[in-house]
């Protein structure tokens, strides 16, 4: 009985005790099911979010970039089919190893690729645009030594099929086809095209990657037509080549502009540079120094003096404004003339022969107030805002920051500076009967076949009085013909109006002018009863002779000479240039 | 007939990759075949074919630590042909029929600490000991719940038990902050978002398989955390993907289950009246139990991350079979007692 007892007692007890273990599962599975239903149920938009953000990849589709056409449609910039060499790191085996083979073709330290080849990213570049033998070595050692987890990728890369020609007007663009200097980049908003993209799926390793529904193609970037003619330019380069080797100098310049309409006909820039290998050339030698770099004009700003003078009537053509004497007298200051020359100088001779002493008093029959708005008026200590970044204005110092004797040094091209662009754009509209054009490089923007935007020229203003103009381009053409300083610009069969000038170097390491560097140039037009053509060519640092009219009047010589013909301009009547002779 | 609706969504899950769904067939049918031989056997024949059984598991144990197939520094797997077979998962049976035995022979005297508790606490102790040296930590933690909840349950002082938990907290101590990973593992459990790459990787992964899962799931074989997203996505960490895939409402349906199945096991074992087939069938009961709670709450980041695979429905052909096994000898139980209770 007892012991039945005990043993009903610990059925009972057991019964108790199986009956808790029972509720101990069954508290444990609720909790797992209150728990699913939290994660799946409540947590269900926000956890889903991360796993598709992790599941998926979405892989930019680089555009092609829009090419760059010359006037005539000559290509000057296009996209080339290159590979990449990507690595998906949780499939390399060895990665030192296959790091060391890889560094003997990839131009980087092999621990930097070892660093890339352990990476914990799915997908990461090893060598961007390579070259195409390299390519082909590559893939052979893949083949050879079976290394896993690199692969190619086609990607296109910009090429400059001028090379040197147009390096810096055209700029580049950078390895992920953005444009970094030049045309490239400031129209880069055109040239790039939109980007697409393709949504991959892929699994945690990165690897076995297969496309999924989201796809969008890139859109090819718009065309650019400049209004640069290859050819002029290639004449612009050729004969500044020419001229530095001849002289030895330091650097050159040409800009060429249609005085009619604005339009940039060439712009060469010395010594030049590649595009296709920007990465071998200082930042500094990317500028284009024809819009960035200001210097002092010397004579070659006589020619808006004259013309300031003429348009406010202070002179006339005719009037002696020189008189024998070998120097003046500003404020103490003693400007010495290089025209030795007994008798008197009129007006007119005073620019032909470039006498300093003639223009500083045609500067200050002006007085310092006209003679710095008429500058202002021509545009110097502004951007002409052409449409090449990196424009600089110059220097035009205000009236009021003007010493006693800065008079005399403006009159002469001197305490200014001014850029390339300017002067050409001032002087053009001496030979644009007074009109000033705004200058520019991009014609039109093309999406293929279709006009996107035309640039028409534009009148920025007007300068001068048309009888002033046409004044002004009679005196500049005595100033190419028998006795002027710009004699050896002269060309057969047409009329060439212009200015030579040579300015003395700041001799950086005493703060004076130099008497070894001079800057030697020329600006001019022909023909000039009809101008095509608007040329300033600067030779910087020649050795020997240093005078625009012996180092920089040849050159314009030469080009305009080759323009002229190429475009098909008409002669000067013959009879004219005997008249004008016997005058 | 549970095991078999829980069993196909276990093979489903798996029907992707061959080589793993080839090898969890054959355990299958293996298992099916030995389940149905086992419901026929008579269950008294296990108290008759303990000896041997419990030194072939000793042998086996002893066998794996030298020559087991070593995968990722633990000695598990003994190869048998194409498939391997993990020792620790038979022990589990082999305590099972060992503890239903004693607590039937001892009667009262499992009371006593000297004659009952501590003869019985060595025997699983020394299978707790070979399996950690294995090691493998989850297998032995599952055995050591299994045996003391039927010594509870079959009578020991309460005393006792608690004397045992305060016994072996030191040791669990070391266990956890001698082996870096455990430690870390317990550390994520706090703040998995805390080291979402490394520590807390593969349970932040299996939070985002379910979440992305919602009420119905993103559909059969659609699942994109099972491409190498989630580690152990067909073992230890299947039910995730069986939440992603089929949704809240497949996750909770299997879940519901083990509901079933288990409260059939304690249906079973209540109505028992051989002391022998009640506490036998508890052990079974109680080891598909556990081991699907402590799987479930490791998914679902309510309990630190253990392996413990998900009974019928991991990839695991050991675990299947024992599985398979002991519903076979549970059947048989139901079958000879249903008409007498």
């Amino acid at each position: 009985m007892d012991d039945r007892k005990t043993s009903e007692g610990s059925f009972k007890q057991a019964r108790v005790r199986i009956l808790v273990l029972a509720v101990i599962i069954a508290v444990g599975l609720s909790a797992g099911i209150s728990r699913l239903f939290y994660l799946q149920v409540f947590r269900n938009n926000d956890l889903s979010k991360i796993a598709v953000r992790q599941h998926q990849k979405t892989v930019a589709l680089e555009p092609l970039r829009g090419t760059i056409y010359d006037r005539k449609g000559r290509v000057l910039a296009v996209n080339l089919d290159v590979e990449s060499v990507y690595a998906v790191p949780s499939e390399i085996g060895d990665a030192r190893e296959a790091a060391k083979r890889l560094s003997r073709f990839i131009n980087e330290d092999w621990r930097i690729l070892e660093k890339k080849l352990k990476s914990d990213k799915g997908f990461v570049w090893l060598a961007r645009k390579i070259d195409p033998n390299i390519a082909i070595k590559i893939k052979n050692e893949i083949k050879n030594e079976d290394l896993e987890g690199i692969g190619f990728i086609k990607e296109s890369k910009r090429f400059y099929p001028k090379k040197e020609l147009f390096g810096h007007l055209i700029g580049f663009a950078g390895l992920d086809n953005t444009g970094l200097s030049g045309i490239e980049a400031r129209y880069d908003e055109f040239l790039k095209g939109e980007d697409g993209f393709i949504i991959l799926e892929r699994d945690a390793r990165g690897s076995h990657i297969f496309p999924s529904s989201g796809y969008k193609p890139p859109v090819k970037g718009k065309d650019i037509v400049l209004t640069i003619d290859e050819s002029i330019q290639y004449i612009c380069e050729r004969e500044l080549d020419k001229a530095i080797q001849k002289t030895h100098a330091k650097s050159g310049m040409v800009i060429g502009m249609d005085p009619k309409t604005g339009e940039i006909l060439a712009m060469a820039v010395k010594p030049s540079f590649n595009p296709n290998e920007f990465i071998k050339y200082a930042p500094a030698e990317w500028r284009n120094r024809i819009v960035s770099d200001p210097y002092e004009p010397g004579s070659t700003l006589k020619v808006i003096v004259a013309s300031a003078a003429l348009e406010d009537k202070v002179a006339s053509p005719s009037e002696p404004m020189f008189f024998g004497e070998d120097k003046i007298d500003i404020d103490g200051e003693i400007i010495h003339d290089t025209v030795r020359e007994k008798g008197r100088l009129s007006f007119r001779d005073v620019i032909k022969r470039s006498s300093n002493v003639g223009a500083v008093r045609i500067g200050m029959r002006l007085g310092k107030e006209r003679l710095y708005s008429h500058l202002k008026s021509f545009g110097f200590g502004d951007r002409t805002d052409i449409d090449i970044s990196g424009e600089s204005r110059g220097i035009l110092r205000q009236t009021r920051e003007w010493s006693k004797r800065s008079i005399g040094s403006v009159s002469l091209g001197q305490e200014i500076a001014v850029t390339p662009i300017q002067l050409i754009t001032a002087v053009s509209s001496v030979a644009n009967n007074g009109w000033m054009m705004k200058p520019f490089v991009v014609s039109e923007i093309r999406d293929e076949d279709k006009i996107v935007r035309k640039v028409y020229p534009e009148i920025k203003k007007r300068v001068l009085s048309a009888e002033t103009a046409a004044e002004m381009t009679r005196i500049l053409t005595s100033v190419v013909e028998a006795g002027g300083t710009g004699e050896k610009a002269a060309i057969d069969g047409y009329r060439v109006a212009g200015k030579t000038g040579t300015a003395q170097k700041i001799d950086l390491k005493t703060g004076l002018y130099s008497d070894r560097y001079f800057i030697s140039s020329f600006i001019g037009y022909a023909p000039a009863e009809d101008p095509q053509i608007a040329l300033l060519v600067v030779v910087d640092s020649p050795e020997g002779l240093a005078w625009g009219g012996s180092v920089a009047a040849p050159v314009f010589k030469n080009i305009a000479e080759d323009v002229l013909l190429y475009m098909n301009a008409p002669s000067t009547n013959e009879e004219r240039i005997l008249m004008v002779k016997r005058e | 007939m549970i095991y078999s609706s829980s069993a196909i969504p276990a093979l489903k899950r798996l029907n992707d990759i061959f080589f793993f769904l080839k090898r969890q067939m054959i355990w299958a049918v293996i298992g099916i075949v030995m389940m149905i031989i086992v419901s026929r056997i008579d269950y008294k024949n296990w108290d008759r074919l303990f000896l041997p059984m419990f030194g072939l598991t000793i042998l086996l144990l002893i066998f794996v630590l030298i020559m087991g197939k070593e995968v990722n520094g633990a000695r598990r797997w003994l190869r048998i042909g194409i498939l391997s077979f993990q020792p620790a998962e038979l022990s589990k049976l082999t305590i099972i029929i060992y503890m239903a035995r004693i607590i039937a022979k001892k009667g009262e005297r499992i009371k006593d600490f000297m004659n009952g508790f501590l003869p019985v606490m060595s025997v699983i102790g020394l299978f707790v000991m070979l399996i950690m040296i294995e090691p493998d930590l989850g297998t032995a933690v599952t055995i050591g719940i299994i045996a003391l909840s039927l010594l509870f349950a079959g009578g020991a002082r309460l005393k006792h038990i608690m004397f045992l938990g305060v016994l072996l907290t030191p040791l669990m101590y070391t266990l956890i902050f001698n082996a870096g990973y455990r430690m870390q593992r317990l550390k994520t459990y706090w703040d998995p978002w805390k080291d979402p790459y490394n520590s807390g990787y593969q349970i932040i992964q299996s939070y985002l398989a379910l979440g992305s899962g919602g009420l119905f799931g993103v559909g059969l074989g659609e699942g994109k955390q099972k491409l190498f997203f989630l580690p152990e996505a067909h073992t230890d960490f299947i039910f995730s993907i069986l939440g992603e895939e089929l949704g809240f409402a497949g996750g909770s349906a299997v879940i519901a289950l083990f509901a079933v199945l288990i409260y059939l096991g304690f249906v079973i074992s209540l109505r028992a009246e051989d002391i022998f087939a009640k506490y036998l069938a508890l052990g079974i009961t109680v080891m598909i139990g556990i081991q699907a709670v402590i799987n479930i709450s490791v998914v679902t980041g309510l309990l630190p991350t253990k392996g413990i695979p998900l009974p019928f429905i991991s990839f695991g052909g050991s675990s299947l079979l024992i599985n398979m096994l002991a519903i076979g000898i549970l059947m048989n139980i139901s079958g000879q007692n249903s008409g007498s209770g």
